[in-house]
């Protein structure tokens, strides 16, 4: 499969849905030396803080969350002993069970590869101008953040 | 004038606008935008004071004594809530 395997492709803020395959052939195709991939995928769940959640919405502040995912990637690629990081998330109207976020990171060994993944994502959360309107029975909720 | 930019719940705290304008002087620091927005937005100034809400400037987070020019490009930014 051939992919476009430019760095700006690697780190994206976008509306529609990505293909998990594309996405991992992406990484993949960066380096032979890969011998191990992470891959962290975040879905759109119908309950939260006990709560049903008919459909969720998501907003992101344009330029400042690229500049963020760009530089969580850029930190993984420096701190840990990986050779190569992608992270992806959508934006806009999303519904229950589909894709919402995406790490993928490709490293010599598995160690190094979860180690980083779980950094990205936890990093993410914690850096990245981007906010979630929960669709409730209730009514439309701002989710003020998830642990 | 100096535009502020609103995301997340705070636009409900504003009647639903993404777009504040304060009147300041060129040179006024974070804590005097903080100071007027208290006074004319008490919930929002409340969450401010809580660092609750966080200011970004040029698209980094900015300090309370970073100093502002109206050309700047200044944001309110709620708690994050991105991931899954």
């Amino acid at each position: 499969m051939a992919v476009e395997t430019d760095a700006d492709m690697l780190v994206r803020v976008q509306e529609g849905n990505f293909s998990i395959d594309q996405e991992l052939e992406r990484v993949r195709a960066r380096s032979t030396k890969i011998g191990g991939i992470a891959m962290f995928l975040g879905t759109a769940r119908d309950h939260s803080k006990g709560h049903d959640v008919s459909s969720m919405a998501f907003e992101h502040y344009e330029g400042m969350a690229q500049k963020k995912l760009k530089e969580i990637r850029e930190r993984a690629l420096q701190d840990f002993d990986i050779i190569e990081a992608l992270v992806l998330h959508r934006y806009g109207p999303i519904e229950i069970g589909e894709n919402i976020v995406l790490i993928i990171v490709g490293a010599q060994h598995r160690a190094d590869a979860f180690k980083a993944c779980q950094w990205c994502i936890d990093e993410l959360k914690k850096i990245t101008p981007i906010w979630k309107m929960e669709y409730t029975p209730q009514g439309d909720v701002w989710v003020e953040e998830h642990p | 004038m100096f535009q502020v930019r609103l995301f997340g719940m705070l636009k409900t705290l504003v009647a639903g606008s993404n777009m504040l304008e304060m009147p300041l002087a060129d040179g006024a620091l974070v804590k005097d935008l903080v100071d007027s927005l208290k006074v004319e937005y008490p919930e929002l100034g409340k969450l401010l004071e809580q660092k609750k809400v966080v200011v970004s400037v040029n698209q980094e987070i900015a300090h309370w004594e970073t100093a502002l020019v109206e050309s700047d490009e200044i944001a309110l930014l709620p708690p994050f809530a991105g991931g899954a």
